[in-house]
């Protein structure tokens, strides 16, 4: 146990000299009531304690580090995809990239004046983050998808494979890239919308509770899960479900379909349940079918940006590397035409995700507003 | 969910220990006993109160032999006021229910008189 303390020591020692002269005092102060605890466990408690509340304050202040690791982020994704030399839509591609990277910092700012600040709910605070990452990984994997998926083979035997399915605008062994600037300008206003969505239903001025916050982020990702294990390769038959035979028995696809109709209209029952103000009484009931929207639309919004961004992250890593190519397609024997038309038809299959960005929080909106409306409020709860 | 518009349960339970004597100056290790908080929950509490001027803090003038001197904690006198605003707003509506944490039933009974 002296031993123990004596490492804790040396770690708060360590740390108050990385505390900022302001809050120096603090752990001083940690550290001598220390003294007061019965020697033991009670008092390597209290000093971990106080290591831990000094080490987060060193780590003060926060925003300067959050905007430090959304900077690195940002500049590993963008790095990552920059369009290369040679392939077409590079304008298009490389306004993809700024402007994405531009809403993701101007936005918050924007929604900080307009919503006021976040809400104080970890599962609020987690959804931004999440929302933040998502778009971000979505950036490269984009641009290597798409970069394949419109990639002219250099073999003319591919080549009459591919091209027939896909269409091959450009010399062989060169990509047309990414979407004309009309689909670009549409992909950009659905990154805005779900920006803008979620930084409004996480906001403070929002009024959308804890436990809303909660309910809609858990059912998203439980159903992004599902959904990635069913197709985290997007939806066609070759690359479907690599691990199960794909068909409408799958227990997985089964459940799939329950969360995505049934899911939001859970969440949004349970929400609208447990509708309550801070001092316990039940909400209006419009206030409480709003709560339940919430949380439906959150439901099906987070599990599409889930399921799109790693489906497609996982599709441009399998894209990168033959070895995951191999893991993909166990047990069986891949010639070079079989792997290439494997890659093509998961490259072409992650439109999907398109799909389901755009239609899952429609039907997480039309679902929810079904079952908040069906709820009657419920007995007071212990908190909200 | 906050018990009250800008304070956590448990800060509501320091303030109503700092309440319960608040012109005493108050050690952390006693601040702790009476609300059950470990130091990593405490001491973040204390040094936002701080920050926001609703606690004042001090060294301990003549330390115990063979101890480091201990920082020592009282309400301001905005402290006083919200946090008494605070508790009497986190007692009315819940006075129904049992409250959340030790202090701050304390507090419904000591220092909110109506709810005694």
């Amino acid at each position: 146990m002296d031993r123990l303390n004596r490492a804790a020591a040396a770690v708060a020692g360590a740390l108050a000299w990385l505390l900022p002269a302001g809050r120096r005092d603090w752990g001083a102060a940690i550290w001598a009531e220390a003294h007061e605890m019965p020697p033991g466990l009670a008092r390597l408690a209290w000093r971990a304690g106080g290591a831990w509340v000094m080490a987060r304050e060193a780590l003060m202040p926060r925003r300067l580090g959050r905007a430090a690791l959304f900077a690195a982020a940002a500049g590993a994704a963008a790095f990552a995809a920059w369009p290369q030399p040679g392939v077409g839509h590079a304008a298009v591609s490389q306004f993809h990239v700024i402007a994405t990277v531009l809403l993701l910092a101007g936005l918050p700012l924007l929604a900080r004046r307009f919503f006021g600040p976040a809400s104080p709910s970890r599962a609020g605070r987690s959804l931004r983050v999440l929302c933040c990452a998502a778009i971000l990984a979505y950036l490269p994997a984009l641009y290597i998808v798409e970069a394949f998926a419109n990639l002219t083979p250099v073999q003319a035997a591919y080549r009459r494979i591919v091209c027939p399915f896909q269409g091959c605008g450009g010399a062989p062994g060169k990509s047309t890239g990414g979407p004309p600037w009309a689909g670009e300008i549409a992909f950009l206003l659905m990154t805005i919308a779900y920006l803008g969505v979620i930084l409004f239903l996480t906001s403070r001025r929002s009024r959308v509770t804890r436990s809303t916050l909660a309910i809609g982020t858990g059912t998203g990702l439980l159903f992004g899960v599902v959904m990635y294990a069913v197709a985290p390769l997007g939806l066609t038959n070759d690359a479907t479900d690599p691990w199960l035979p794909g068909s409408t028995a799958d227990p997985l696809v089964a459940l799939a379909w329950i969360l995505l109709f049934g899911g939001p209209a859970a969440a949004a029952a349970l929400a609208a349940w447990r509708g309550r103000d801070p001092a316990g009484t039940a909400l209006p009931r419009n206030v409480r079918i709003g709560q339940g929207i919430a949380a439906g639309v959150l439901a099906n919004g987070t599990a599409a940006l889930f399921v799109s961004a790693l489906g497609t992250s996982t599709t441009a890593l399998m894209l990168k590397s033959a070895r995951l190519l191999h893991w993909f397609n166990h047990g069986h024997q891949l010639t070079a035409f079989a792997a290439y038309r494997y890659e093509a038809s998961a490259a072409g299959g992650t439109t999907v995700y398109l799909f389901m960005l755009i239609w899952f929080p429609v039907i997480g909106l039309i679902m929810s507003a079904l079952g908040a409306a069906c709820t009657p409020p419920g007995r007071p709860a212990s908190g909200n | 969910m906050t018990s009250s518009p800008g304070f956590s349960a448990q800060t509501l339970s320091v303030l109503a220990a700092l309440c319960a004597e608040p012109s005493q100056w108050q050690h952390g290790y006693a601040l702790a006993k009476q609300t059950g908080l470990k130091s990593g929950t405490l001491y973040p509490i204390l040094i936002r109160l701080a920050d926001r001027g609703l606690v004042e803090a001090c060294w301990q003038d003549e330390p115990q032999p063979g101890r480091p001197r201990r920082h020592l904690y009282r309400l301001t006198a905005a402290g006083l006021a919200s946090a008494t605003a605070a508790l009497a707003g986190a007692a009315r509506p819940k006075a129904a229910k049992a409250p959340r944490t030790r202090a701050v039933r304390g507090a419904v009974a000591g220092v909110v008189p109506w709810t005694g």
